[in-house]
Protein backbone atom coordinates (compact mmCIF):
# COMPACT_ATOMS: atom_id res chain seq x y z
CA UNK A 1 0.00 0.00 0.00
CA UNK A 2 1.49 3.29 -0.98
CA UNK A 3 2.23 5.72 1.78
CA UNK A 4 1.85 9.25 0.64
CA UNK A 5 3.10 12.21 2.60
CA UNK A 6 2.99 15.89 1.85
CA UNK A 7 6.29 17.58 2.34
CA UNK A 8 7.96 20.74 1.21
CA UNK A 9 11.31 20.14 -0.44
CA UNK A 10 13.78 22.71 -1.46
CA UNK A 11 15.89 21.72 -4.37
CA UNK A 12 18.38 24.24 -5.60
CA UNK A 13 16.65 27.06 -3.82
CA UNK A 14 13.27 26.35 -5.39
CA UNK A 15 10.60 25.10 -3.09
CA UNK A 16 8.29 22.33 -4.23
CA UNK A 17 5.54 20.95 -2.21
CA UNK A 18 3.97 17.78 -3.28
CA UNK A 19 3.12 14.28 -2.56
CA UNK A 20 5.83 11.75 -2.12
CA UNK A 21 5.08 8.13 -2.45
CA UNK A 22 7.05 5.27 -1.09
CA UNK A 23 10.39 5.56 -2.63
CA UNK A 24 12.54 2.69 -1.61
CA UNK A 25 11.84 1.06 -4.92
CA UNK A 26 12.44 4.18 -6.97
CA UNK A 27 15.48 5.17 -5.05
CA UNK A 28 17.92 2.81 -6.62
CA UNK A 29 16.84 3.74 -10.13
CA UNK A 30 16.72 7.49 -9.64
CA UNK A 31 20.09 7.75 -8.04
CA UNK A 32 21.99 5.37 -10.18
CA UNK A 33 23.22 8.26 -12.28
CA UNK A 34 25.16 10.30 -9.72
CA UNK A 35 26.63 7.16 -8.28
CA UNK A 36 27.95 5.82 -11.52
CA UNK A 37 29.43 9.24 -12.33
CA UNK A 38 31.26 9.15 -9.07
CA UNK A 39 32.66 5.70 -9.63
CA UNK A 40 33.90 6.73 -13.06
CA UNK A 41 35.70 9.64 -11.49
CA UNK A 42 37.40 7.33 -9.04
CA UNK A 43 38.70 5.05 -11.73
CA UNK A 44 40.49 7.83 -13.58
CA UNK A 45 43.22 9.88 -12.00
CA UNK A 46 41.88 11.16 -8.75
CA UNK A 47 44.22 14.15 -8.84
CA UNK A 48 42.48 15.44 -11.95
CA UNK A 49 39.48 16.14 -9.79
CA UNK A 50 41.47 18.77 -7.96
CA UNK A 51 41.31 20.91 -11.08
CA UNK A 52 37.66 20.71 -11.80
CA UNK A 53 34.77 18.91 -10.25
CA UNK A 54 31.93 19.63 -12.56
CA UNK A 55 30.21 16.32 -12.99
CA UNK A 56 29.08 16.06 -9.37
CA UNK A 57 25.82 17.94 -8.87
CA UNK A 58 26.20 20.70 -6.34
CA UNK A 59 23.30 22.92 -5.46
CA UNK A 60 23.99 26.63 -4.84
CA UNK A 61 24.56 25.98 -1.16
CA UNK A 62 27.49 23.81 -2.05
CA UNK A 63 26.32 20.49 -0.68
CA UNK A 64 25.69 17.51 -2.87
CA UNK A 65 22.22 17.35 -4.32
CA UNK A 66 21.43 13.78 -3.27
CA UNK A 67 21.70 14.88 0.35
CA UNK A 68 17.97 15.41 0.38
CA UNK A 69 17.20 11.76 -0.10
CA UNK A 70 17.28 9.11 2.53
CA UNK A 71 19.88 6.41 2.26
CA UNK A 72 20.03 3.16 4.06
CA UNK A 73 23.03 2.06 6.01
CA UNK A 74 24.10 -0.47 3.44
CA UNK A 75 27.73 -0.38 2.39
CA UNK A 76 26.77 0.67 -1.13
CA UNK A 77 25.58 4.06 -0.04
CA UNK A 78 28.04 4.62 2.78
CA UNK A 79 30.22 6.98 0.82
CA UNK A 80 27.40 9.43 0.34
CA UNK A 81 26.25 9.36 3.93
CA UNK A 82 28.25 12.36 5.21
CA UNK A 83 27.56 14.63 2.32
CA UNK A 84 27.67 17.85 4.25
CA UNK A 85 31.35 17.48 5.09
CA UNK A 86 34.24 18.67 3.00
CA UNK A 87 34.92 16.89 -0.26
CA UNK A 88 38.47 16.30 0.88
CA UNK A 89 37.24 14.22 3.75
CA UNK A 90 35.05 12.36 1.34
CA UNK A 91 38.08 11.51 -0.74
CA UNK A 92 40.02 10.44 2.31
CA UNK A 93 37.25 8.08 3.28
CA UNK A 94 37.19 6.67 -0.21
CA UNK A 95 40.91 6.13 -0.17
CA UNK A 96 40.73 4.35 3.15
CA UNK A 97 37.97 2.17 1.87
CA UNK A 98 39.32 1.29 -1.55
CA UNK A 99 43.02 1.85 -1.03
CA UNK A 100 45.26 4.51 -2.55
CA UNK A 101 45.69 2.83 -5.87
CA UNK A 102 42.48 1.92 -7.60
CA UNK A 103 43.80 1.48 -11.11
CA UNK A 104 47.28 1.00 -12.53
CA UNK A 105 48.36 0.80 -16.09
CA UNK A 106 50.81 -2.04 -16.50
CA UNK A 107 53.19 -0.14 -18.72
CA UNK A 108 55.97 0.42 -16.21
CA UNK A 109 59.09 -1.43 -17.24
CA UNK A 110 61.39 -3.01 -14.73
CA UNK A 111 64.43 -0.98 -13.77
CA UNK A 112 66.85 -3.20 -15.67
CA UNK A 113 64.81 -2.84 -18.86
CA UNK A 114 64.78 0.93 -18.29
CA UNK A 115 68.55 0.96 -17.98
CA UNK A 116 68.89 -0.99 -21.20
CA UNK A 117 66.67 1.51 -22.94
CA UNK A 118 68.73 4.32 -21.49
CA UNK A 119 71.93 2.77 -22.75
CA UNK A 120 70.44 2.32 -26.19
CA UNK A 121 69.29 5.93 -26.35
CA UNK A 122 72.68 7.04 -25.06
CA UNK A 123 74.52 5.26 -27.85
CA UNK A 124 72.13 6.77 -30.36
CA UNK A 125 72.64 10.23 -28.88
CA UNK A 126 76.43 9.92 -28.88
CA UNK A 127 76.36 8.77 -32.49
CA UNK A 128 74.27 11.77 -33.51
CA UNK A 129 76.61 14.08 -31.62
CA UNK A 130 79.52 12.63 -33.55
CA UNK A 131 77.74 13.28 -36.84
CA UNK A 132 77.14 16.85 -35.79
CA UNK A 133 80.79 17.32 -34.93
CA UNK A 134 81.74 15.92 -38.35
CA UNK A 135 79.86 18.80 -39.94
CA UNK A 136 81.74 21.22 -37.64
CA UNK A 137 78.87 22.14 -35.37
CA UNK A 138 79.95 24.19 -32.38
CA UNK A 139 79.81 23.32 -28.70
CA UNK A 140 77.84 20.10 -28.80
CA UNK A 141 76.34 19.17 -25.48
CA UNK A 142 74.53 15.96 -24.63
CA UNK A 143 72.33 16.28 -21.57
CA UNK A 144 70.65 13.49 -19.68
CA UNK A 145 67.28 15.02 -18.89
CA UNK A 146 65.32 11.94 -17.90
CA UNK A 147 65.12 12.84 -14.19
CA UNK A 148 63.87 16.32 -15.06
CA UNK A 149 61.47 15.68 -17.88
CA UNK A 150 59.03 12.87 -18.49
CA UNK A 151 58.78 13.04 -22.24
CA UNK A 152 62.34 12.34 -23.35
CA UNK A 153 65.69 10.98 -22.19
CA UNK A 154 68.46 12.94 -23.86
CA UNK A 155 68.90 16.38 -25.29
CA UNK A 156 71.59 17.23 -27.80
CA UNK A 157 72.24 20.94 -28.17
CA UNK A 158 74.48 22.13 -30.99
CA UNK A 159 75.34 25.42 -32.62
CA UNK A 160 75.51 25.90 -36.35
CA UNK A 161 76.96 29.08 -37.74
CA UNK A 162 74.82 29.47 -40.83
CA UNK A 163 71.51 28.24 -42.16
CA UNK A 164 73.01 25.96 -44.82
CA UNK A 165 75.04 24.39 -42.04
CA UNK A 166 71.89 23.77 -40.03
CA UNK A 167 70.41 22.19 -43.11
CA UNK A 168 73.50 20.01 -43.56
CA UNK A 169 73.58 18.86 -39.93
CA UNK A 170 69.87 18.14 -40.01
CA UNK A 171 69.95 16.12 -43.18
CA UNK A 172 73.00 14.12 -42.13
CA UNK A 173 71.46 13.25 -38.79
CA UNK A 174 68.22 12.29 -40.44
CA UNK A 175 69.94 10.07 -43.01
CA UNK A 176 72.08 8.28 -40.46
CA UNK A 177 69.19 7.74 -38.09
CA UNK A 178 67.05 6.31 -40.83
CA UNK A 179 69.74 4.11 -42.32
CA UNK A 180 71.27 2.75 -39.17
CA UNK A 181 68.49 2.85 -36.60
CA UNK A 182 65.38 3.13 -38.72
CA UNK A 183 64.13 6.15 -36.78
CA UNK A 184 62.40 9.02 -38.49
CA UNK A 185 62.32 12.31 -36.63
CA UNK A 186 59.36 14.59 -36.24
CA UNK A 187 60.07 18.28 -35.94
CA UNK A 188 61.29 20.89 -38.36
CA UNK A 189 61.72 19.93 -41.96
CA UNK A 190 62.56 23.42 -43.26
CA UNK A 191 65.74 24.96 -41.89
CA UNK A 192 64.95 27.31 -39.07
CA UNK A 193 67.09 29.41 -36.79
CA UNK A 194 66.19 26.86 -34.12
CA UNK A 195 65.85 23.46 -35.77
CA UNK A 196 64.50 20.68 -33.66
CA UNK A 197 64.65 16.96 -34.45
CA UNK A 198 62.53 14.80 -32.20
CA UNK A 199 63.50 11.12 -32.10
CA UNK A 200 61.30 10.22 -29.19
CA UNK A 201 63.93 9.42 -26.57
CA UNK A 202 66.41 11.89 -27.96
CA UNK A 203 65.67 15.47 -28.94
CA UNK A 204 68.23 17.39 -30.96
CA UNK A 205 68.32 21.20 -30.90
CA UNK A 206 70.35 23.01 -33.52
CA UNK A 207 70.64 26.72 -32.89
CA UNK A 208 72.16 29.73 -34.53
CA UNK A 209 74.46 31.51 -32.07
CA UNK A 210 72.03 34.32 -31.25
CA UNK A 211 69.13 31.90 -30.67
CA UNK A 212 71.23 29.77 -28.41
CA UNK A 213 72.04 32.75 -26.25
CA UNK A 214 68.44 33.94 -26.38
CA UNK A 215 66.74 30.70 -25.33
CA UNK A 216 69.54 29.54 -23.04
CA UNK A 217 68.39 25.96 -22.72
CA UNK A 218 71.51 24.96 -20.82
CA UNK A 219 70.51 27.23 -17.98
CA UNK A 220 66.96 25.94 -18.01
CA UNK A 221 68.19 22.35 -17.85
CA UNK A 222 71.10 23.19 -15.60
CA UNK A 223 70.33 20.27 -13.32
CA UNK A 224 70.76 17.75 -16.10
CA UNK A 225 73.93 15.69 -16.09
CA UNK A 226 76.24 16.44 -18.96
CA UNK A 227 77.47 13.43 -20.93
CA UNK A 228 81.06 13.47 -22.13
CA UNK A 229 81.33 13.19 -25.87
CA UNK A 230 84.70 12.43 -27.43
CA UNK A 231 84.93 15.29 -29.89
CA UNK A 232 87.70 16.63 -32.05
CA UNK A 233 88.77 20.18 -31.41
CA UNK A 234 85.62 22.27 -31.44
CA UNK A 235 85.60 26.06 -31.09
CA UNK A 236 84.25 26.66 -27.56
CA UNK A 237 81.00 28.57 -27.60
CA UNK A 238 80.99 31.49 -25.27
CA UNK A 239 77.57 31.55 -23.60
CA UNK B 1 36.90 26.39 -28.85
CA UNK B 2 38.63 29.61 -29.71
CA UNK B 3 37.14 31.82 -32.37
CA UNK B 4 37.70 35.40 -33.49
CA UNK B 5 37.07 37.89 -30.67
CA UNK B 6 38.14 35.36 -28.03
CA UNK B 7 40.48 36.74 -25.40
CA UNK B 8 43.32 34.48 -24.36
CA UNK B 9 45.95 34.66 -21.68
CA UNK B 10 49.56 34.46 -22.71
CA UNK B 11 51.51 31.58 -21.25
CA UNK B 12 55.03 32.81 -21.88
CA UNK B 13 57.33 35.69 -21.05
CA UNK B 14 57.26 37.27 -24.48
CA UNK B 15 55.81 40.52 -23.15
CA UNK B 16 52.18 40.17 -24.11
CA UNK B 17 49.59 39.62 -21.40
CA UNK B 18 46.33 39.21 -23.25
CA UNK B 19 45.52 38.42 -26.85
CA UNK B 20 42.37 38.58 -28.86
CA UNK B 21 41.99 36.03 -31.61
CA UNK B 22 41.38 37.44 -35.06
CA UNK B 23 41.59 34.38 -37.25
CA UNK B 24 42.15 30.65 -37.04
CA UNK B 25 44.93 29.62 -39.45
CA UNK B 26 44.21 26.84 -41.88
CA UNK B 27 40.47 27.00 -41.58
CA UNK B 28 37.60 28.53 -43.38
CA UNK B 29 35.01 30.61 -41.56
CA UNK B 30 33.05 29.03 -38.70
CA UNK B 31 35.79 26.86 -37.41
CA UNK B 32 36.89 26.80 -33.81
CA UNK B 33 40.50 26.52 -32.78
CA UNK B 34 41.58 23.97 -30.20
CA UNK B 35 44.82 23.11 -28.46
CA UNK B 36 47.63 22.99 -31.00
CA UNK B 37 46.05 25.29 -33.57
CA UNK B 38 47.79 28.42 -34.73
CA UNK B 39 45.80 31.64 -34.58
CA UNK B 40 46.39 35.20 -35.66
CA UNK B 41 45.85 37.48 -32.70
CA UNK B 42 46.18 41.09 -31.71
CA UNK B 43 47.82 42.04 -28.44
CA UNK B 44 45.29 43.64 -26.13
CA UNK B 45 47.53 44.08 -23.12
CA UNK B 46 51.28 44.02 -22.88
CA UNK B 47 53.95 44.28 -20.22
CA UNK B 48 55.75 47.65 -20.53
CA UNK B 49 59.31 47.83 -21.87
CA UNK B 50 59.21 44.62 -23.89
CA UNK B 51 59.58 44.11 -27.63
CA UNK B 52 55.87 43.37 -28.02
CA UNK B 53 53.38 46.22 -27.78
CA UNK B 54 49.66 46.64 -27.57
CA UNK B 55 47.70 46.36 -30.85
CA UNK B 56 50.42 44.41 -32.58
CA UNK B 57 49.26 41.56 -34.77
CA UNK B 58 51.08 38.30 -34.06
CA UNK B 59 50.66 34.58 -34.39
CA UNK B 60 50.11 32.30 -31.44
CA UNK B 61 49.63 28.64 -30.63
CA UNK B 62 46.84 27.64 -28.29
CA UNK B 63 48.11 25.63 -25.34
CA UNK B 64 45.16 25.54 -22.95
CA UNK B 65 41.44 25.72 -23.50
CA UNK B 66 38.44 25.73 -21.27
CA UNK B 67 36.80 23.40 -23.72
CA UNK B 68 37.65 19.77 -23.01
CA UNK B 69 40.41 18.00 -24.87
CA UNK B 70 39.65 14.35 -25.51
CA UNK B 71 42.31 11.69 -25.71
CA UNK B 72 42.15 8.30 -27.33
CA UNK B 73 42.25 6.56 -23.99
CA UNK B 74 38.97 8.40 -23.21
CA UNK B 75 40.66 10.75 -20.79
CA UNK B 76 39.25 14.26 -20.87
CA UNK B 77 41.23 17.34 -19.86
CA UNK B 78 39.78 20.72 -19.23
CA UNK B 79 41.73 23.76 -18.07
CA UNK B 80 40.53 26.79 -16.20
CA UNK B 81 41.51 29.31 -18.82
CA UNK B 82 42.31 29.80 -22.49
CA UNK B 83 45.99 30.40 -23.07
CA UNK B 84 48.34 30.75 -25.99
CA UNK B 85 52.05 31.07 -26.66
CA UNK B 86 53.26 33.78 -29.03
CA UNK B 87 55.28 32.46 -31.97
CA UNK B 88 56.94 34.05 -34.96
CA UNK B 89 56.54 33.29 -38.65
CA UNK B 90 59.06 30.46 -38.50
CA UNK B 91 57.24 28.80 -35.63
CA UNK B 92 59.75 29.63 -32.92
CA UNK B 93 58.31 30.88 -29.64
CA UNK B 94 58.96 34.55 -29.00
CA UNK B 95 59.37 34.13 -25.27
CA UNK B 96 62.06 32.13 -23.52
CA UNK B 97 60.00 30.36 -20.89
CA UNK B 98 56.50 28.91 -20.91
CA UNK B 99 54.34 29.09 -17.80
CA UNK B 100 51.66 26.75 -16.65
CA UNK B 101 50.70 23.27 -17.67
CA UNK B 102 51.14 22.13 -21.27
CA UNK B 103 49.29 19.17 -22.74
CA UNK B 104 51.42 16.48 -24.30
CA UNK B 105 49.43 16.73 -27.52
CA UNK B 106 51.59 19.69 -28.45
CA UNK B 107 54.58 17.42 -28.90
CA UNK B 108 52.76 15.29 -31.41
CA UNK B 109 51.67 18.39 -33.27
CA UNK B 110 55.32 19.40 -33.82
CA UNK B 111 55.50 22.02 -31.10
CA UNK B 112 58.26 20.26 -29.19
CA UNK B 113 60.02 23.62 -28.86
CA UNK B 114 57.22 24.89 -26.67
CA UNK B 115 57.24 21.70 -24.63
CA UNK B 116 61.00 21.91 -24.12
CA UNK B 117 60.71 25.48 -22.83
CA UNK B 118 58.03 24.62 -20.30
CA UNK B 119 58.77 23.33 -16.84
Amino acid sequence: MAVSTTTALSIGGNVFSGQLRRWELNESKLFQKPRSHFRWLCLNDLHLLRFRIKTLNFNPRGSLLPSLYAYGKEADDAYLSNVNEDTDEMFDDLMKKYGEVVFTKNDRKSSSAELDDDAESLSFAVEMAKVASDVKAGDIRVLFVKPLVYWTRFFIIATAFSRPQIDAIGSRIRDLAEKKYGKIPSGDTKPNSWTLLDFGDVVIHIFLPQQRAFYNLEEFYGNATLIEVPSENQPPFHS
Amino acid sequence: MIQPQTHLNVADNSGARELMCIRVIGASNHRYAHIGDVIVAVIKEAVPNTPLERSEVIRAVIVRTSKELKRDNSMIMRYDDNAAVVIDQEGNPKGTRIFGVIARELRQLNFTKIVSLSA
